[in-house]
């Protein structure tokens, strides 16, 4: 017998990732999937848009770190006191819109997540462990344990009726520039990040992931000097493949550039 | 990229499509599509179904697998050329108002399976 399908492979992916979107929507949550190579300054980057620039004092941040193994990135959230969920896809090489699935729900809450009604996320810390665990078991999803900001947080994400501010969740994709293209986590904004150490020849390299950002971050630029990057060829390029596209150009560490974008950042959360 | 994971995903779908369908057995054939400018390797996918196909339905499936071609349309000259990677320059005038068509695609088209 034959079966007539027609169907779009990842089609479960795809499905889920509107959930999410669907969910963050309702939860008044703005969700960014930033992705870019292993090194490229992400984390970086976000801690200094959410220190330096003040974001986190404006958009109540919280973060789902995605990476192969370690915590090392979530500590680095930890540190600067934004809520945050660490994933450890052990060897897969992106996120997927399950895994994010699990992840909010632990960081907004089940209701917040589900999009049901606005959650205080006021769950003891073992109902949390055992929201990860659900049809999470292989990935790993492992809140920072005893992290004090994750503990029945004082900044609940879903924001109440009251207060209908929009709260943005940042997903640190894992680093990669090629299976994070192919993967809808539910995210309103894909922000790409290319380091300047990485070289001017990234988006012809790999077209797909750029092709699908809604904005361009080249970190590191304090490095110009040491090389020959052409940061007018990355514009170029990108206005090519994105052209609706902004490209920010910014050191986090000099801290060059990040008002800019933080600025940008909050006027497409404003928008939403 | 990711082979592995989409493999898994096909098995999962001709599954899902078998048993909606009310129906058992050892699938026989799957023919899928792949686009062009998807950014999966048709040779990289086949070996990461055969890997994973082991001991489910899949497992004596021959996987067919069609390229779907890729354009690029020029809204300027309205040229439109074939294309094997994103490009959005057109070729003839060297516009970059062009749209890209098709070659996008990652589909499972159709199943055949033998009942028990």
């Amino acid at each position: 017998m034959k079966i007539v399908a027609a169907k779009k492979i990842l089609k479960a992916n795809d499905q889920l990732a509107a959930e999410n979107r669907a969910s963050f929507d309702a939860a008044g949550v703005f969700a960014v999937n930033l992705v870019g190579s292993p090194g490229c300054g992400k984390t970086t980057l976000l801690e200094a848009l959410f220190g330096q620039a003040g974001l986190a004092g404006r958009l109540a941040p919280a973060v789902i770190e995605g990476d192969i193994a370690g915590s090392i990135d979530a500590q680095r959230m930890d540190a600067i006191g934004v809520p945050v969920v660490q994933i450890n896809t052990e060897g897969a090489c992106h996120l997927d819109a399950s895994m994010i699935a699990a992840a909010a729900s632990d960081l907004l809450g089940e209701e917040g997540a589900r999009g049901r009604g606005l959650g205080t996320g006021d769950r003891g810390p073992g109902a949390r462990d055992q929201g990860l665990g659900i049809g999470n078991e292989e990935r790993g999803a492992t809140p920072m344990a005893g992290s004090s900001s994750l503990a029945p947080s004082p900044q609940p994400l879903a924001p109440s009726p009251s207060s209908p501010a929009t709260r943005l969740l940042v997903i640190e994709n894992v680093g990669n520039l090629v299976c994070t293209a192919g993967f809808d986590l539910g995210e309103r904004l894909r922000i790409v990040v290319l380091s300047v150490s990485e070289g001017d020849d990234k988006l012809v390299k790999y077209p797909a992931i750029f092709q699908s950002s809604h904005a361009l971050v080249v970190t590191k630029i304090d490095l110009l000097p040491h090389t020959n990057f052409r940061v007018q060829r990355v514009a170029d390029d990108m206005k090519r493949l994105a052209p609706a596209a902004p490209v920010f150009q910014v050191s986090a560490l000099r801290g060059e550039g990040i008002p800019a974008l933080a600025d940008w950042l909050l006027h497409r959360a404003a928008a939403r | 990229m990711h082979e592995i994971a989409i493999a898994d995903a096909v098995i999962e779908q001709v599954q899902g499509e078998v048993r909606r369908a009310g129906a058992s057995g050892q699938v026989t054939r799957v023919a899928l599509v792949v686009g062009r400018l998807s950014g999966v390797n048709p040779d990289s996918l086949r070996f990461a179904l055969d890997l994973l196909a082991k001991g489910t339905m899949l497992e004596s499936a021959r996987i067919e697998i069609v390229g779907q071609n890729a354009f690029c349309r020029c809204a300027a000259c309205g040229d439109r050329a074939e294309i094997d990677d994103l490009e959005a320059r057109c070729r003839q005038c060297g516009s970059s108002d062009v749209a890209i068509e098709g070659g996008r695609d990652l589909l499972l088209e159709s199943i055949e399976l033998e009942e028990c």
